[in-house]
């Protein structure tokens, strides 16, 4: 089956603990029973010495067929377009990616710092760090927005704050079981099957949303309510398949009272973090949300709104997610 | 009598990668240099943020120990905010840093310590065939059961914190979620999975309460041969094969410990302050140095950046510390090598002087003097320290005992819920304010300062055990303590050095190291090797 080289670049390994916590398949069933054959990994990788930089050579050189490309981490071009903020095996990581994404079948961005940047790019951005084909939602990034695969594919961005274990199994397991034709991206180069759907699709608090319901505290304050209104939760503007395929196979963070930080799209970590955004709903004039779910304006949402609390039930203000 | 220089890169994660340096003389480790490869630079990107940005930035410092950073970045805040804090909120917040802790127990030993011990040096050992049985990667019996075991107790974070990693469910005044009675009672049932399955049937060979009988080394050794089970248990083994080929004989290390420590008793700290952290603590803090214990303060860490890539030209308190970069071509120049600062503890008659931050120093720190009734008082590690001294085994075994113990203090958390009362205090969110909030991850001591001015972040500082680890020299030429540790280790086969890996290893780095060995006379690469460290 296919070989598989995983590098990190500026990462804090998140990703790849996600993906240790994956089943169906677990990482030991990805090699054991699907027989991917794991080049190297940071953490897992075996080989040792002339034969773990052979490795990385000889897929850099194309002597070795590498079927996917798994890049977890930042692409770091600082100081100075240098990249010596990072530096691997005795050379800037960004010439390993360079050279190892010029001979990949695939290459595959796991988590937003891969794909755009994410919380190392944030302002000032002090490593100059950019994602593989994206700088935050722009194309182009560190690859370029011309970039293709040896399979005539842009980089597949797999985003998130990790990426959800599952979301990189079955990737993984598309691909390297032939079915990259059935991958369909949207205009981000993420998979649609996981990131067509909101973050809110699924979120136990969408009756909530629904009647216009909002939660007001945090703590025992989360048992009824949506934590859009007062929280700041980007549950209604955010792709991502987090209250279908759930975390850790129990739960996800809007479900657990907290909300959702957009994690799953370049802005994040949004509004750069300013004073006065982290948990906050931002509004206009105090009471309407300045940002309204995909696709509404805030005419129509007012509208809506109104009516929704006019028809809310008695239920709805009440506590339902109770001891 | 040869001399040879091994350069290890890289050796990191969370600090970034790490090559290490090493000189050999007669076979025997003479001097070590530690040098971060990487640098992020979330402490720049903090600095002018909303106050509570270090509850989503930190945890993506590190994303083993994200609930740990998350841990303390919230304390930092209840510091500098005055909060006030429901006792289920601080029940809640133990659980979730002993669960990450529990994870990375499994997790780290068999995915990252282990496999080394499969090592073809190691061959001639009559143990040699078990260890490959058990301990081989992605095929080892004790390996697939211990790495997917690894998941189940992060499974109780995410019913509390929505996930794992990178929640950022922990804020001042308590917590965010508003837990049910399912909640912990799946939480329950997940635990005694993780007991049953791993704990007690693979790792120990007996009940966790057997096993927390032992209080000496002479119990440990009586432990092993008591009875078939204990002597195969994976714990059995393994102290059986660390013995056959030494790894209780070298990797002592600066013998002088620091832990922060972590878990609050929550009837204690109901308003978080700098002054009452001790003394609520359950798992304690305390310095240990010289033989001589004394309490853990704050005020006396300082970050030294002497031989690290950044400016600065005196140890700066992290209320005042900076981080401005220096590119490394020009810092090498200044006999820079590290992107690691070097984090020092001012001890009376011995200045600024490294600690070894991890489980050994927190279970050192258990066995103090001055125990009050809520705290962890437990003799077993300092007994074993004066009888055998540190080393490779001794830094695992530390690590593995926390296992049984935190599972009982988590199922006692849990039993303390009072699902009828608060989770959460709205705070008052201080335009003005200093914090300081720590916790013990996995891997040793764990810190953030904050400053905050005028309604958002003026400083920011983390140091992280990683830097109290594989810090570089400082300006005294003082080696950190890995760079100590790595000294006198012997090394059998300079291309194939695997005792470096050990001793880096058995410091749980967040780290991945390549090893290149040269030969200090020629100059000449004698080999290079990956070292599996991370997490």
């Amino acid at each position: 089956m296919a070989s598989v080289l995983w590098l990190q670049g500026g990462a804090c390994s998140g990703n790849t603990m996600s993906f240790l916590n994956a089943e169906e398949p677990s990482v030991v069933d990805l090699i054991v029973d699907f027989g991917m054959d794991l080049l190297w990994h940071p953490s897992l990788g075996v080989e040792l010495g002339a034969n773990a930089q052979k490795i990385f050579w000889d897929c850099a050189k194309g002597d070795t067929p590498l079927d996917i490309f798994v890049f977890e981490g930042t692409v770091m071009e600082g100081p100075n377009g240098s990249g010596r903020f990072d530096v691997f095996a005795d050379r800037p990581m960004k010439d390993w990616v360079n050279d190892l994404a010029a001979q990949a079948g695939v290459v595959v961005a796991i988590g937003d710092c891969a794909c755009w940047g994410g919380i190392p790019a944030t302002e000032p951005n002090p490593t100059a760090s950019t994602g593989l084909q994206f700088h935050k939602r722009a194309k182009g990034g560190f690859l370029g927005n011309n970039f293709r695969s040896k399979m005539g594919l842009p980089v597949i961005n797999i985003p998130g704050c990790p990426a959800h274990p599952d979301w990189i199994t079955q990737i993984i397991v598309a691909l390297a079981s032939g079915r990259a034709g059935d991958l369909a991206l949207d205009e981000l180069h993420r998979p649609q099957t996981f990131f067509k759907s909101f973050t809110q699709t699924g979120c136990t608090r969408v009756q909530f949303f629904e009647y216009k319901q909002s939660t007001m505290a945090f703590g025992e304050g989360t048992r009824t309510g949506c934590l859009f209104y007062e929280f700041g939760c980007r549950g209604p503007m955010t792709h991502s398949p987090c209250n279908r395929i759930l975390w850790n196979r129990q739960s996800s963070k809007t479900r657990a009272g907290m909300p959702c930080t957009g994690c799953t799209e370049p802005e994040f970590p949004f509004f750069d973090l300013a004073p006065g955004t982290v948990f906050k709903t931002q509004k206009v004039s105090g009471v309407v949300p300045k940002e309204v779910p995909e696709g509404s304006d805030h005419l129509t949402y007012m509208a809506h709104a109104l009516a929704a609390r006019v028809a809310a039930p008695q239920w709805s203000k009440e506590d339902m997610f109770v001891v | 009598m040869s001399t040879v220089d091994l350069h290890v890169s890289p050796l990191g994660r969370v600090e970034g990668d790490l090559d290490v340096r090493v000189t050999i003389k007669d076979g025997v480790v003479s001097s070590a240099w530690t040098e971060a490869a990487m640098f992020r630079g979330f402490e720049i990107i903090l600095k002018g943020k909303d106050p509570q940005a270090g509850l989503i930035v930190t945890p993506r410092i590190c994303g083993i120990c994200g609930g740990s950073h998350l841990y303390k970045a919230a304390y930092a805040l209840d510091t500098a905010w005055s909060t006030t804090m429901p006792p289920n909120a601080t029940l809640v917040r133990n659980i979730g840093q002993a669960c990450e802790t529990l994870q990375s127990i499994p997790r780290y030993f068999y995915a990252l310590f282990a496999i080394d011990l499969t090592n073809k040096k190691y061959a001639s050992s009559p143990l040699y065939e078990e260890a490959v049985k058990r301990f081989a990667p992605y095929v080892g019996t004790s390996y697939q059961k211990g790495v997917i075991v690894s998941n189940k107790p992060v499974e109780v974070y995410a019913i509390f914190g929505g996930q794992w990693p990178h929640s950022s469910f922990m804020v001042p005044g308590g917590v965010m979620c508003g837990p049910t009675l399912a909640d912990v009672t799946r939480s329950l049932a997940i635990l005694e999975y993780f007991k049953r399955e791993w704990l007690e049937e693979t790792w120990l060979g007996c009940s966790i309460d057997r096993w927390l009988e032992n209080k000496t080394w002479e119990d440990i050794l009586a432990w092993v041969d008591e009875n078939e089970s204990q002597y195969n248990s994976d714990c059995g083994f393994f102290i059986r094969f660390c013995m056959d080929v030494g790894l209780d004989t070298y990797g002592q290390g600066v013998g002088n410990y620091l832990a922060v420590g972590t878990y609050f008793d929550p009837e204690l700290y109901k308003n978080p302050t700098i002054e009452g952290r001790n003394a609520a603590l359950i798992g304690r803090s305390g310095v240990y140095a010289n033989g001589q214990f004394s309490e853990f303060d704050q005020a006396r860490v300082s970050e030294d950046t002497a031989h690290s890539f950044y400016e600065g030209s005196r140890p700066l308190h992290p209320f005042e510390g900076e981080t401005v970069p220096i590119d490394p071509e020009k810092g090498r120049k200044m006999d820079k090598y590290s992107w690691a600062k070097s984090p020092r503890y001012d001890i009376e008659g011995l200045g600024n002087i490294p600690l070894e931050a991890g489980p050994l120093a927190r279970r050192v720190a258990a066995a103090g003097p001055n125990a009050t009734s809520h705290q962890d008082n437990d003799p077993l590690f300092l007994d074993i320290l004066n009888k055998i001294g540190p080393s490779v085994m001794v830094r695992q075994l530390a690590r593995m005992h926390e296992g049984p113990k935190y599972f009982k203090w988590v199922k006692e958390w849990l039993s303390q819920i009072n699902l009828h009362e608060s989770f959460y205090n709205k705070p008052e969110e201080l335009p003005e304010g200093k914090g300081f909030g720590g916790t013990e991850a996995a891997r040793g001591s764990l810190c953030d300062w904050i400053v905050i001015q005028d309604g958002k972040i003026a400083n920011y500082q983390v140091v992280t055990p990683t830097a109290w680890n594989i810090g570089p020299r400082d300006a005294g030429g003082t080696l950190g303590p890995i760079e100590q540790a790595l000294v006198g280790s012997p090394i059998k086969d300079v291309e194939d050095p695997v005792e470096l890996g050990h001793v880096a290893r058995s410091f749980d780095s967040c780290l991945v190291c390549t090893v290149h060995a040269y030969d200090e006379r020629t100059g000449k690469e004698l080999s290079r090797f990956v070292v599996n460290g991370m997490v």
